[in-house]
């Protein structure tokens, strides 16, 4: 009994420490934050950027940090950095409406290159990963029932076969925005050249042929890695290597 | 007689052999040993072999050299051919030892005497002279032996007979960023079937970019008295630095089936191309053994002058180079404030599509444009001629009569100016909010056209100017729950969640089939209560039955039919029961009593009554009352 006590005690007291600690890092990334927008509206831009780099680095990820982000490194000029910061605010966010505009702005700025999405792609690009594991969590769990429902009953309803159908559909829908989410171009492997210059290669090597040269912000998408050299789909549907370094995934 | 027979054959045959040796000794007594050497062709090029020919005569069995080594020649045993013939009982003996020669490089070569034993005797062969030239078309010579391991591929196969490749470029002279179309013929000898094209063409070189290399086409062209299977591959390129460039090799490895071994019967005629598929006639590829090889074949490398892109672009130049033209629409033309109009933008030519962005809004102001999607369809092999469509949601942020023009810069080559193009603005309404204030003043010139710059001194000319947007502010606020680029399956706390619905659907599961098993026992109660019933009225009407059983099935009747009427226990019925259930008057009620008083008075009196059966006239009326029962 003593030992069932004393055990529960410790149990406490380490959710307790949990918790106590995650409060205060939430509590500094909020103080970070606030000094970066303070630093920001002075004009000091390179603070502004470092502080916010601080609060992403302590845990905290929203797209307005990221939005903000983007913004201080839009204004010392690097393009490249503030288009991976807004693709990032626009991957937890799609419908952030102040991420897509200035990250128009940027692209335009920065003539970058921009991978072809089809049409598919860019309907699923408008929801987030979240919302269609929830669609698919949802739907499943109701076709699930639905089907229970019909191998059980002696009369089959109209009604139960429609939802099982209904809910099927919609499971077999959002698996496939899901799907397309993770594994399409702007999925998990989704990055943004940040390098000035980048020039994709034919091999992994700083003398083989160039396939394109890539405006810092143009995208790609990550196909394998061999040592510092990145192998990626490029915007003119080709292949080739750029350095490691060059490049950044929006996912983090 | 036979000892006198047998003496004769013997002397006989002895002196036919002894005749027949002194034939032989004094035939081969009589030919001396005799070498000679012959070149088949005195001249040649690099890349064309010729043989040399030892012959020996008037000996049995002589000795050639085992190997002849000349620098700058690569010299192979090709094989032995051999001759007999006899005349007057005499034989003479005639070899000829044949030899390769693949010429290395250029120059006069002096293939020194050789050792040939033959006959008991060391004989020599008379030096000779061969003389060798640059071939040309730039192929390269047959790689000596022991060289390194990529050019074992080319062994006993020299590339100048299996193919050749050119690249051929339209221009030598281009802008930084121009698409210039390259074509690529690689030509393979008919009679070398190709079995592959190794990975494709490469185009070695830098400080350009290479399209995409698609199948080639093929077809079949006689070359200087030759057939060859030509494969004619499309791209096209596009520098990306000023300065001399030097465009290629393009190089392919076909992998090609050739005769083995390269022998040539020197007995059979020679090909007046000195083909050596010709001359090795029997080991034709179509014909006898082959092998398949792979050829490392090059085309000549090129070079080319590019030009940097004259200063001062436009504002929205955005790299574009080539000849286009813009076509716009919008739609709706009536809209609210604040509502999509969809903006469908075409630019359509020849040129780097890959840098041709969408067109702006010449005027912004007043307007909130969403980012574009893009479509590029290609009319050509490569890419470079096609037509690229850009759908744009705007919409207007406050009145509007019209939509303003789209504006788009490139660098035409030909003019060898920046040209931008302006589309005619679209008039369309845009109705409530706030009217529109004026637009700012853009300092643009009427003409579409800049002319480059040359000299420091010149003034840049006009160009249009598109209004300068800036970013949107900072945003204060923060999401009330953390956001993460981790997809919650990857939460533990998503899969509890899911534990919820799981018991839910188990615990519906489970209650499905409780209720499945107790509607079976409902349903089997029912069918053995109609069972029953069935077999009471059967036995009912039966003849023979006494007064006793067949009231109790009468009362028994009733009891199942009001049991199955109400779903109770049969055994409870009684007659107030029976007549409540099928709703009975008193004279019916009063004959449902008195049946079950008279079946419970048989039962348990247990006296027979009466003479033992019962009244056809008392079994209708009984009979009757229970099949009036109905519910």
């Amino acid at each position: 009994m003593k030992r069932l006590l004393f055990s529960r005690r410790i149990l406490w007291i380490v959710v307790l420490t949990i918790f106590a600690f995650a409060a205060d890092l939430r509590a500094q990334n909020a103080e970070a934050i606030s000094n970066a927008n303070s630093e920001y509206n002075a004009g000091r831009y390179a603070e502004a950027a470092e502080l916010y780099e601080s609060a992403v680095r302590g845990g905290e990820t929203n797209a307005a940090l990221f939005y903000n982000l983007g913004n201080a490194r839009f204004r010392l000029g690097e393009m490249g950095q503030a288009i991976l910061q807004y693709e990032r605010a626009l991957a937890l966010e799609p419908q952030h409406p102040e991420a897509a505009a200035n990250l128009q702005l940027a692209r335009d700025k920065a003539r970058a290159l921009q991978l072809r999405q089809m049409w598919w792609e860019r309907i699923s690009s408008r929801v987030t990963t979240a919302q269609s594991i929830v669609a698919v969590s949802i739907a499943f769990w109701i076709a699930a029932f639905a089907l229970s429902a019909w191998l059980f009953s002696r009369r089959r309803s109209p009604i139960t076969v429609g939802i099982l159908v209904i809910s099927v559909a919609v499971l077999w829908l959002a698996a496939v925005v899901l799907y397309l989410r993770e594994a399409g171009k702007k999925g998990r492997d989704f990055a943004v050249v940040t390098a000035q210059k980048a020039e994709a290669r034919v091999a992994t090597a700083d003398s083989a042929g160039t396939i394109l040269i890539l405006p810092p912000g143009s995208e790609i998408k990550i196909l394998s890695t061999r040592g510092d050299w990145i192998y990626a789909a490029l915007p003119n549907d080709l292949r080739g290597w750029i350095p490691a370094a060059s490049a950044e995934r929006v996912r983090l | 007689m036979e000892k006198l027979m047998f003496p004769f054959r013997i002397r006989a045959f002895a002196l036919l052999f002894v005749a027949n040796l002194l034939a032989a000794v004094t035939t081969a007594l009589a030919q001396e040993p005799n070498v000679t050497a012959v070149l088949t062709d005195a001249e040649t090029t690099i890349g064309r072999p010729v043989q040399l020919q030892i012959q020996v005569s008037g000996a049995s069995s002589p000795k050639p050299p085992a190997q002849i080594t000349v620098d700058g020649l690569d010299i192979r045993a090709a094989g032995t051919s051999r001759q007999y013939q006899m005349q007057n009982f005499s034989v003479s003996y005639s070899f000829t030892f044949s030899y390769t020669i693949f010429p290395e490089r250029a120059g006069s070569f002096k293939i020194p005497s050789q050792a040939v034993e033959a006959g008991g005797k060391t004989l020599q062969t008379p030096e000779l002279t061969l003389t060798v030239a640059n071939s040309p078309g730039g192929q390269s010579a047959r790689p000596g032996r022991g060289s390194g391991g990529g050019n074992t591929a080319n062994d006993n196969v020299d590339p100048a007979q299996i193919g050749f490749v050119e690249m051929l470029l339209p221009k030598s002279v281009a802008y930084v960023g121009e698409m210039i179309p390259v074509q690529i013929r690689l030509g393979l000898n008919m009679r070398a079937p190709v079995d592959s094209l190794g990975s494709g063409v490469q185009i070695a070189g830098q400080g350009f970019t290479t399209q995409k290399i698609g199948e080639p086409r093929q077809t079949v062209e006689n070359i200087n008295g030759r057939s060859y299977q030509v494969f004619i591959f499309k791209t096209a390129i596009a520098a990306v630095r000023s300065g001399t460039l030097e465009i290629g090799p393009a190089e392919i490895n076909p992998s090609v089936r050739v005769p083995m071994g390269g022998q040539r019967n020197p007995s059979l005629p020679r090909d007046l191309f000195d083909d050596p598929f010709f001359n090795n006639f029997f080991n034709d590829p179509a014909r006898g053994r082959t092998v398949t090889k792979e050829v490392k074949l090059k085309s000549k490398p090129t070079t080319l002058e590019v030009k940097a892109l004259p200063p001062n672009p436009p504002g929205d130049f955005s790299g574009a180079v080539g000849t286009f033209s813009l076509k716009a629409d919008a739609n709706p033309k009536t809209v609210q404030v604040g509502d999509p109009i969809t903006v469908k933008a075409s630019i359509f030519g020849r040129g780097n599509f890959d840098r041709v962005n969408a067109p702006a809004l010449e005027d912004e102001s007043g307007w909130h444009k969403y980012p574009s999607a893009d479509k590029f369809e290609r009319d050509d092999d490569v890419g470079i001629s096609g037509t690229k469509a850009f759908e744009t949601v705007v919409s207007p942020k406050e009145r509007k009569d019209k939509l303003p023009p789209l504006v788009f810069s490139f660098f035409d080559p030909i003019k060898e100016n920046y040209v931008t193009l302006r589309s005619d603005a679209i008039p369309l309404k845009a109705e409530g909010g706030a009217p529109a204030t004026p637009a700012p003043t853009v300092a643009a010139a009427a003409a579409t056209t800049v002319p480059p710059t040359t000299a420091p001194s010149s003034t840049p000319a006009p160009a249009p100017q598109t209004p300068v947007q800036d970013i949107l502010a900072q945003l204060d606020d923060r999401p009330a729950k953390p956001q993460s680029f981790q997809p919650p399956y990857t939460q533990r706390s998503f899969w509890l969640a899911q534990l919820l619905p799981l018991l839910g659907l188990l615990g519906f599961v489970g209650w499905k089939l409780r209720r499945a098993r107790l509607d079976d026992l409902q349903a089997q109660r029912v069918q053995r209560l109609q069972h029953e019933a069935a077999e009471v009225e059967r036995r009912m009407r039966a003849n023979g039955v006494s007064p006793q059983q067949y009231v109790a099935d009468a009362s028994r009747a009733v009891q199942l039919k009001t049991a199955l009427a109400r779903n109770i226990d049969p055994n409870t019925v009684n007659a107030e029961i029976a007549a409540a259930a099928f709703r009975l008057d008193e004279a019916e009620h009063a004959r449902l009593r008195q049946l079950f008083e008279q079946s419970d008075e048989l039962r348990y009196s247990g006296q027979k009554n009466g003479n033992g059966t019962i009244s056809p006239q008392r079994q209708q009326e009984i009979q009757d009352l229970v099949e009036s029962l109905r519910a």
